[in-house]
């Protein structure tokens, strides 16, 4: 709860979490607490925290793939400048081919393949970036608030 | 995620709580699975749960597929407004049996 009523209008926090499903907690809650700082409704935010947990998700159910347990770290920031949103997303997983990155399609009722499908629905963009910095994937998230 | 399992009759629900995500879904569909392969009607009671992501959705629907398989139902009961939102964003409102 944001008592003092103070939003930003330009932030950029980051951290990293161990690549591991017990992580997607952690991951909400940082999310929430950086939109707490920000003036948005909270349907929005809802829907900015799945989307940062799905992407989150991917990395742990896809990027690990096969992967029992990793001590590996993924990185999430959360950047506001401008009135555009932008969430980055680092980790030393298997290599994305972003083409391959589909959802499956909604009639095609089956367990699994909606997150890809979530994010599509609630960002403006996904984009893989060529620039990772030591890391081996970097998707960024962006949205215009 | 904590959960609660009722019987009346034919009728199994299953109440969970808090927030269903990736790291749960093995546990809650150890609860919900084998009732509807014993061939009860298995009511999911959603009301406590605050959030719930790709994975949670794919417990309510391979839950429902197979209900279908066995021949029996699967009821989602008292979903929250936030939890309705995520199932209508995967347009499996007209799928899902919602009450």
């Amino acid at each position: 709860m944001n008592f003092y009523n103070t939003f930003v209008k330009q932030i950029s926090e980051t951290k990293d979490f161990p690549v591991s499903a017990s992580s997607l907690k952690e991951v909400r809650a940082f999310s929430r607490d950086v939109f707490e700082k920000i003036d948005l409704p909270q349907e929005q935010k809802d829907e900015l925290v799945l989307a940062i947990a799905e992407a989150a998700q991917n990395i742990v159910k896809h990027g690990y793939k096969g992967v029992e347990e990793t001590e590996d770290r993924m990185e999430i920031k959360i950047s506001l400048k401008d009135g555009q949103l932008e969430i980055g997303f680092f980790d030393k997983g298997k290599t994305v081919v972003p083409e391959n990155v589909q959802h499956r399609k909604l009639d095609d009722i089956k367990p699994g393949g909606l997150g890809t499908f979530f994010i599509k629905q609630i960002m403006d963009a996904a984009v893989f970036k060529k620039d990772q910095k030591g890391w081996v994937n970097h998707l960024v998230l962006t949205k215009k608030i | 995620m904590t959960y609660k399992v009722t019987e009346e009759g034919n009728i199994s629900t299953v109440f969970l709580n808090g927030e269903i995500d990736m790291d749960i879904t093995d546990k809650a569909k150890e609860v919900i699975l084998p009732l509807i392969e014993s061939g009860k009607e298995v009511h999911i009671n959603l009301k406590d749960v605050s959030y719930m992501d790709s994975s949670g959705i794919s417990v309510l629907i391979e839950s429902h597929q197979k209900a279908l398989e066995k021949k029996t139902k699967v009821i989602v009961k008292e979903v929250s407004k936030s939890v309705l939102k995520v199932i209508m964003m995967a347009k499996l409102e007209q799928i899902l049996n919602l009450e």
